[in-house]
């Protein structure tokens, strides 16, 4: 009998896992190629493909790829950070020619992955090498640019004089939106005279409000209220999913606003558009299409791609339902301040940031 | 709270030598609030706690208390010393509430301090608290139901992320599909997440009774099983019909009255239905496990299965309810975050606190109210840290972030003590 049991355990845990890595069937593309195409396979971070973020707009970029260019796409998800490796080294076994890496806590893995296995092409996203590694490419997003809009914007818009943001952890890939957030208020208030205060992060002080994960949508709820609590009008959940939560607070409490990040919030969480202000577009579905087209072609090599407001790898949500909220003045001043960031009249404090924690 | 079981418990006196410790400790607190908190103050500066919660709150609207920040921390001080010098020289009788203002003295001394020269919402600070800690509690309730009949149910985190799967399916279902009224889709959502969390409670009564599979090895399995499958489900159908995965949310209920209470009211009777269900919840398992013929079949399975099996108690039958009925409690956590708080279910979103919630089962001695005791000193240091990181308290954040579990720790190795479990916990019942 106990025999048995443990069978049946054995083939549970088994399924389960099974069911938790398998790579989704994808359909394959009704034009058949002569030659064989080219194999990508996407590990994502712990979070989920769907998770409205960082994974699903990487994710959306391999789409891009198949349906464009007709390569093979799949992706594994990683279900906590040591699955990385096991992720890495199961496509590797199978042959992948391309493996695109989502998230800056998987810059280790990959790059151990990468020195051993120098055939394979990979790229990162959130993450870049000094020295590059000739088989790495790293995708990194200039976010404080479009962040630093996103600031100025919402010291232009708050009824409260406060703003507030969070973080899921602690990590640059984070704190640059918070800087340039900060940023953006700051130079709002230096322009108009104001005292908009910022909750939740400081530059100065190198500290700020995280939740500590990209999981717990209830963390983003309490810290969403927690802000509003202490009188921001105005979030930005810098967190993944997890700002999902902080958006149903902001919902609850009239008056108060969200600023998306990563993919524009109005149409990924549609259901939260009418408190969506705009959101902090990081658009990694198109450096990592790129990325594996460099590969198609040929031109691929390491190094590092940097998405800017220059380039469109950054930039802005339209306004959707508060278009007719946002002052035209207001508007002015964001365009031109575009201007001014990308001719680099205008410096968001990224830079000096970083050269503070040295 | 006396209850039976820790008057069995209970173990003479304090020590002479333990309560010169008490003493010591009170003055150290006098000292530390002193020295770092009000000497580093300009004389001039005020806090002000903000006791409104502000938002459409039906509290009686209340003024904010503003306090001259150093004058407040060298009373604060003082009384530390007092109550220390008093605990050395004669001792109390009730150290333990003693230690309870001390602790309270150094919270509010050190809020104070934080925020010196800035506003404090307090009652969000409480409010957040409670919040932070419901899920935690059902989940030590669960806890609580499963171990008090000798099964360890590790699997309560498994059960908290499929009851919140199923609630977030099914409520948007009767919502988003058959159009239901909000009331009755809501409720439907959360009768589902139940039953997916008995479910699951049966399938690990099954494994540690009928099969006499290692419970920790059972529960581990169905953590996996619960991982994979929602992720899977998650990715596969709620990321491509988003409308099944909008449920929506009860809202806020009011209690006449009681919500007018200042501070208190708003934090405690402002509440949506599943804060108030937890309430009813602890009272009646209290009372179920410490006054009723079940309770004392149930303690008497968890203690000594063969005593109770010899005397008529069916053990079998009692694990197998209530394991059962832990796994509902567990689904109904689930159901909370999803219902009582974000309305949408996100792939591995309990992020752990199903298992924090095992750990202040055990903080809590077993006991329904210990559980939601140590439950609320962890969200209320979770809150409390999210406060202080606003407040930008120069503290790094991955310290603060470390906050809750060191505050719980610290607690219960110096306040609770020993913890000792049900005699038979985690052994399977082989009849003869």
């Amino acid at each position: 009998m106990r025999k048995i049991v443990m069978v049946l355990v054995a083939l549970v845990v088994i399924a389960s896992m099974v069911m938790a890595c398998a790579p989704k069937a994808t359909p394959a593309p009704t034009a058949a190629p002569e030659k064989p195409k080219l194999k990508v396979g996407m590990v994502t971070d712990v979070g989920g493909i769907d998770d409205k973020s960082f994974n699903a707009t990487s994710w959306h970029g391999m789409e891009l790829a198949r349906d464009e260019l007709g390569v093979e796409v799949a992706y594994l998800e990683s279900q906590q950070q040591t699955d990385y490796a096991v992720n890495i080294t199961q496509f590797i076994d199978q042959k992948y020619d391309m493996i695109i890496t989502v998230g800056f806590l998987l810059g280790e893995d990959t790059k151990t992955f990468a020195e051993k296995n120098p055939n394979v092409k990979f790229a990162i996203v959130d993450y870049s090498y000094d020295p590059p590694i000739p088989n790495v490419l790293g995708l990194t997003f200039a976010t404080d640019e479009d962040a630093f809009l996103a600031g100025y914007l919402a010291a232009g818009m708050t009824q409260t004089g406060k703003v507030g943001t969070f973080g899921g952890i602690k990590i640059p890939p984070v704190t640059i939106f918070m800087v340039g957030f900060e940023n953006g208020v700051k130079y709002y208030n230096q322009k108009h005279g104001t005292n908009v205060q910022v909750l939740g992060w400081e530059s100065a002080k190198d500290e700020g409000l995280f939740v500590g994960n990209f999981e717990s949508t209830d963390d983003g709820r309490r810290a969403g209220e927690d802000l509003i609590g202490e009188g921001a009008d105005i979030i930005m959940p810098v967190a993944g999913p997890v700002g999902l939560g902080t958006a149903a607070a902001v919902r609850e409490h009239a008056g108060t606003m969200l600023i998306g990040v990563d993919t524009d919030w109005c149409i990924s969480a549609a259901e939260y558009c009418p408190v969506v202000l705009t959101s902090v577009m990081k658009n990694m579905d198109v450096a990592v299409r790129d990325a594996i087209k460099m590969a198609l072609d040929g031109t691929f090599k390491g190094g590092t791609y940097v998405g800017t407001l220059k380039n469109g790898g950054v930039g802005i949500a339209p306004f959707h339902e508060f278009d007719g909220k946002v002052p035209d003045s207001l508007k002015k001043e964001l365009d031109q301040l575009k201007q001014d960031i990308i001719a680099g009249k205008i410096n968001t404090g990224w830079q000096d940031y970083l050269a503070t924690l040295k | 709270m006396s209850t039976p079981w820790q008057a069995v418990g209970a173990r003479g006196s304090v020590s002479i030598r333990r309560a010169r410790t008490y003493g010591f400790v009170f003055l150290a607190a006098g000292l530390f609030i002193f020295l770092l908190f009000a000497r580093g103050l300009p004389a001039v500066q005020t806090t002000t706690f903000v006791l409104h919660p502000g938002g459409a709150s039906q509290a009686l609207p209340i003024p904010d208390l503003t306090l001259p920040s150093q004058t407040t921390l060298y009373i604060l001080a003082l009384l530390c010393v007092f109550l220390g010098g008093w605990q050395l020289a004669r001792g109390f009788r009730r150290v333990n509430l003693v230690l309870g203002i001390i602790a309270g003295a150094f919270v509010i001394a050190f809020l104070t301090w934080a925020a010196s020269g800035k506003s404090f919402n307090l009652t969000g600070l409480l409010n957040s608290a409670l919040l932070r800690a419901v899920p935690i509690a059902l989940a030590g309730l669960s806890g609580v139901l499963c171990e008090r009949c000798a099964v360890i149910n590790i699997a309560i985190e498994g059960m908290m992320l499929t009851g919140a799967f199923t609630a977030a399916l099914m409520g948007s279902v009767a919502a988003n599909v058959w159009k239901w009224p909000a009331p009755a889709s809501l409720t439907f959502g959360l009768i589902s997440a139940l039953m997916a969390g008995a479910l699951l409670g049966l399938l690990l009564a099954v494994l540690a009774v009928r099969f006499k599979v290692d419970q920790i090895i059972a529960g581990t399995a169905i953590n996996i099983l619960a991982t994979g499958i929602t992720s899977f489900l998650s990715a596969r159908i709620l990321s491509e019909f988003q409308y099944l995965n909008n449920p929506g949310i009860f809202r806020p209920v009011s209690l006449p009255l009681l919500s007018k209470i200042p501070i208190i009211g708003p934090v405690f009777f402002e509440q949506n239905i599943l804060v108030y269900v937890l309430f009813i919840l602890l009272a009646a398992v209290h009372i179920m496990l410490f006054y009723t013929r079940w309770g004392l079949r149930t303690r008497a399975v968890g203690e000594h299965p063969r005593a109770a099996d010899t005397l008529g108690v069916n053990v079998f039958r009692t694990r197998y309810i209530n394991v059962t009925l832990g796994g509902m409690v567990a689904g109904l956590a689930g159901a909370f975050l999803i219902l009582g708080s974000v309305g949408r279910f996100d792939e591995l979103m309990t992020a752990g606190k199903g298992f924090i919630g095992l750990a202040a089962m055990i903080f809590g001695k077993w006991t329904p109210f210990g559980a939601f005791g140590a439950a609320l000193i962890f969200g209320f240091a979770d809150a409390l840290q999210t406060k202080l990181a606003i407040l930008a308290v120069p503290i790094p954040s991955q310290f603060l972030l470390m906050a809750p579990y060191l505050v719980t720790m610290i607690v219960l190795a110096g306040v609770i003590g020993e913890a000792i479990p049900p005699a038979a916990d985690g052994q399977p019942y082989e009849k003869q």
